[in-house]
C-alpha cells in the first residue's frame, strides 16, 4: 500500500483491493501456470503464430498434401517439359492424324498428327503461367489498392468502390473477346493483362474488407496511442491481420484464371497456333471428338484437373486460415 | 501544470443525428500526480481521453472546442506528424482488454522491441534486450524465455502487464490507463494497479486513471474528476470526496458500493438511466434522477460552483448535498 494515501474505509469494503496488494509475483506465476490459465496448448515454450497454426493444420489434411502434390508435378513440368516428354509439341506427322495410343505415344495423336502427351505437357506451361502471373497480378494490384481505400477511406474510397462496380458489370468472355481480339501479339502477356485488368476488383473488394475489419481492432488503436504511423499501422498490425482472405481468394482464383484462359484460347483470343495451350487443343479436338476423343480427353482432363487442384488447394488453406468458417 | 484540458467539447456525427459525448470539460494533471476520472459508461470519459491522445476517430468525432496545453502546447493545434511524436514518448495509453489491444500476430518482444525501433531508432538487436527489461520491470517471470511469446499465450494480468511495459517504454511524461483493471479478476485487479503506483511514483509520470471502480480509486488517485454526459459535476481531492460529496451524483456513485456491513440489505441504485447524448436534458442534465431536484434545476445549468479553492461541484445545491 503506497504511503500517505488515504484509504476510507467504505470504499474498499466488499472490492476485494484491500487485503489482496500483498500478493506477489509467486501467486501471480502460479496463476499463470494453472490449466487452462492462458497460453496456447501448444508444446511447452515454443511460440506459435496464426501461419505456424495453419501450417499445422495444412500438413494434416490429405486433401491438401494430394492437391499440393499435384500443383508442385505441374509447376515441374512446366518449368522442365522435357524431364518427362522427349519429343517437341509442334513436331506434327499428318499421316498419323487421330491415331489412338501406341507405345512411345501414350495419348494418340490430334487432328494434325502431333503428339497428344507432348502437346498436353508442354500445355502445362501455359496454363501455369497464365495462373500464377495473371494471379500476382491481380493480387498486388488488388490487395494495394483495396488496402489504401479500405484504411484512408474517404473520398478514394468511394471512388474505388465505383470504380470495381463498373468492373464487375462487365461480362469476362464478352470483354475478352472484344479487348483481346484487336491484340497481335501472340504471347501470354495480352492474356495476363486481360486478366489482371478485369480481377483486380475482386480481389480490391476483399483485402478492402479486411482492412476495414482490421482496422478496427483495438490493438490498431493501441498502436496508433504509442505512436505508429499510418504506413507502419498498415504494414505491420493491420496487413498481417488482413490477409489471410485475399490469400485464400487468390488461390481459388489462380485456378479459374487457368479457365479462363483456356476459354480465351478456346475462342481464338487467347494464344493463337502455334502457341501450345490446353484451350486451343480442345478447339482443335472437339471437331473430332467421334473420331478422335483421346485428343479432346487429355487437354480437357489435365485443364480439369489443374483447376480443381487449385481451387482444392485455396479451399485446404481457407479452413486452416479460419477454423471458424469450418 | 502537465497536462491542462480547457473547455473541450467533442461530437459525433452520426445518420440520427448530433451526439455531443463531450461538453466543456477542463481538467489538469501534475506531473507524478494521479488523476482519477469516474463515471458510467457513456459519460464522456473515454472519449475525453481519446481526444488528449488524438486517437479519435475523425469523422464520425469531431472536436468542436477546447484546448490541449500538454508541456505547454496546445496539441489540437499541432500537425498529425508532430502530434504522433507526442504519442508513446509524451504520453501513452493503456487500453481496458489487453488481449485484444496486442496484436495477436506479433510475438510481445516483436510488439515491445518496435517503440524502440520506430521512436528511437534502435536495432532489432537491442530493442529486443530492451523489451526483455522492460518485461523484467513489469514482473514477468522468466523474461527472457517468454519476449519470443504471442500475447495469447500470456493470462490476463500478464498481458496487461506487457501494456503497461509498452505504455512505459520511452518513459512518458503522461499516462492515460482506460479501465486498465476492467478486465481482470480481483487478485490480478490488486497487483496490476499496484505495479503501475509502483512505476508511476518512481517515473514521476502524471496519471489519469478512467475507471467506474470507486474502490481503485480511493487506493490510488490524487484527484477526482467525476463525469456525467461529457460533464464534469465534482472535482475535488479524493478524501474531500469520500468525506462528503458535493454533487448528488457523486453521492448516488458512493452509496452504490456494496459495503461489508449492509450484508442482506437492498444495494442502492441511481434510479433511471443516463441521458442519451442526442438529447442531454436541458438545465442540469442529471434533473430526472435526482432527489434534490427543483425547477431551477430544470432551466438552469448549474456552473462549476467554488466548493474549496481544490474542489468544485456542478450542482444548485451543493451545500445541502453535502450537508446530508
Amino acid at each position: 500500500m503506497p504511503d500517505g494515501r488515504h484509504e476510507p474505509e467504505q470504499a474498499i469494503a466488499g472490492t476485494g483491493m484491500g487485503g489482496t496488494m500483498d500478493l506477489g509475483v509467486d501467486e501471480a506465476e502460479a496463476l499463470e501456470k494453472r490449466p487452462g490459465g492462458g497460453g496456447g496448448p501448444g508444446p511447452e515454450g515454443k511460440p506459435r503464430s496464426l501461419w505456424s497454426d495453419a501450417w499445422r493444420d495444412l500438413r494434416r489434411n490429405p486433401v491438401f498434401i494430394v492437391f499440393a502434390l499435384v500443383i508442385l508435378f505441374l509447376v515441374f513440368i512446366s518449368l522442365w517439359p522435357s524431364a518427362i516428354t522427349s519429343g517437341s509439341p509442334l513436331t506434327c506427322d499428318l499421316s498419323r492424324a487421330q491415331e489412338g495410343s501406341r507405345s512411345g505415344h501414350p495419348f494418340g495423336f490430334d487432328g494434325q498428327g502431333c503428339d497428344v502427351y507432348t502437346r498436353t505437357v508442354y500445355g502445362a506451361r501455359t496454363s501455369v503461367a497464365v495462373g500464377v502471373l495473371a494471379t500476382l497480378g491481380v493480387a498486388v494490384l488488388g490487395s494495394v489498392l483495396g488496402a489504401l481505400a479500405g484504411f484512408f477511406g474517404g473520398v478514394g474510397d468511394s471512388v474505388l468502390s465505383r470504380i470495381t462496380d463498373v468492373f464487375f458489370a462487365i461480362p469476362v468472355v464478352l470483354g475478352g473477346l472484344v479487348l483481346l481480339s484487336v491484340i497481335t501479339s501472340n504471347t501470354v502477356w495480352p492474356v495476363i493483362g486481360f486478366i489482371v485488368l478485369l480481377g483486380w476488383p475482386q480481389l480490391s473488394r476483399i483485402a478492402r474488407g479486411s482492412v476495414i475489419t482490421a482496422k478496427q481492432n483495438d490493438y490498431v488503436q493501441a498502436a496508433r496511442a504509442l505512436g505508429a504511423s499510418n504506413s507502419r499501422l498498415l504494414l505491420r498490425h493491420i496487413a498481417p491481420n488482413a490477409v489471410a482472405p485475399v490469400i485464400v481468394v487468390a488461390t481459388i482464383a489462380l485456378g479459374t484464371y487457368i479457365a479462363l484462359e483456356a476459354t480465351l484460347s478456346y475462342l481464338g483470343v487467347g494464344l493463337k497456333p502455334p502457341s501450345v495451350s490446353w484451350g486451343i487443343d480442345i478447339s482443335a479436338a472437339s471437331p473430332y471428338i467421334r473420331n478422335a476423343p483421346h485428343a479432346l480427353l487429355w487437354p480437357s482432363g489435365a485443364l480439369a484437373i489443374t483447376v480443381l487442384a487449385f481451387i482444392m488447394l485455396g479451399d485446404a488453406v481457407r479452413d486452416a486460415l479460419d477454423p471458424k468458417l469450418r | 501544470m502537465l497536462l491542462e484540458v480547457r473547455d473541450l467539447h467533442v461530437e459525433f456525427h452520426t445518420r440520427d443525428g448530433v451526439a455531443k459525448a463531450v461538453n466543456g470539460v477542463s481538467y489538469g494533471v501534475d506531473a507524478g500526480e494521479t488523476l482519477a476520472v469516474l463515471g458510467e459508461s457513456g459519460s464522456g470519459k473515454s472519449v475525453t481521453a481519446q481526444a488528449v491522445m488524438g486517437i479519435l476517430d475523425i469523422p464520425p468525432g469531431r472536436i468542436t472546442g477546447g484546448e490541449v496545453v500538454f508541456q505547454g502546447r496546445d496539441l489540437l493545434r499541432l500537425k498529425e506528424d508532430e502530434r504522433r511524436r507526442v504519442r508513446g514518448a509524451g504520453m501513452a495509453m493503456i487500453f481496458q482488454d489487453a488481449l485484444s489491444s496486442l496484436n495477436p500476430v506479433l510475438s510481445v518482444g516483436d510488439q515491445l522491441g518496435e517503440m524502440f525501433t520506430v521512436h528511437r531508432g534502435m536495432s532489432r538487436k537491442d530493442a529486443r534486450a530492451k523489451a526483455v527489461e522492460l518485461m523484467d520491470r513489469v514482473r514477468i517471470p522468466a523474461a527472457r524465455e517468454r519476449v519470443k511469446q504471442y500475447p495469447h499465450q500470456f493470462s490476463g494480468g500478464m498481458r496487461q502487464r506487457i501494456m503497461i511495459a509498452m505504455a512505459l517504454a520511452l518513459e512518458p511524461a503522461l499516462i492515460i490507463a482506460d479501465e486498465p483493471t476492467t478486465a481482470l479478476d480481483v487478485t490480478v485487479q490488486a497487483q496490476v494497479m499496484e505495479l503501475l503506483a509502483e512505476l508511476q511514483r518512481e517515473y514521476r509520470m502524471g496519471l489519469i486513471l478512467i475507471t467506474h471502480d470507486l474502490g481503485v480509486v480511493a487506493d490510488v488517485a490524487d484527484r477526482i474528476a467525476v463525469m456525467y454526459a461529457g460533464r464534469i459535476v465534482e472535482s475535488a481531492p479524493v478524501h474531500d470526496i469520500y468525506k462528503a460529496p458535493a454533487h448528488p451524483y457523486t453521492r448516488g456513485l458512493l452509496e452504490s458500493i456494496p459495503r461489508l456491513d449492509q450484508k442482506g440489505q437492498e444495494l442502492y441504485a441511481i434510479k433511471g438511466l443516463p441521458p442519451n447524448l442526442m438529447s442531454i436534458p436541458p438545465g442540469c442534465a442529471f434533473h430526472p434522477r435526482c432527489p434534490l431536484a427543483r425547477d431551477v434545476c430544470r432551466t438552469d445549468e448549474p456552473p462549476l460552483y467554488e466548493v474549496s479553492p481544490t474542489r468544485g461541484s456542478a450542482c444548485h445545491f451543493w451545500r445541502e448535498c453535502m450537508d446530508d
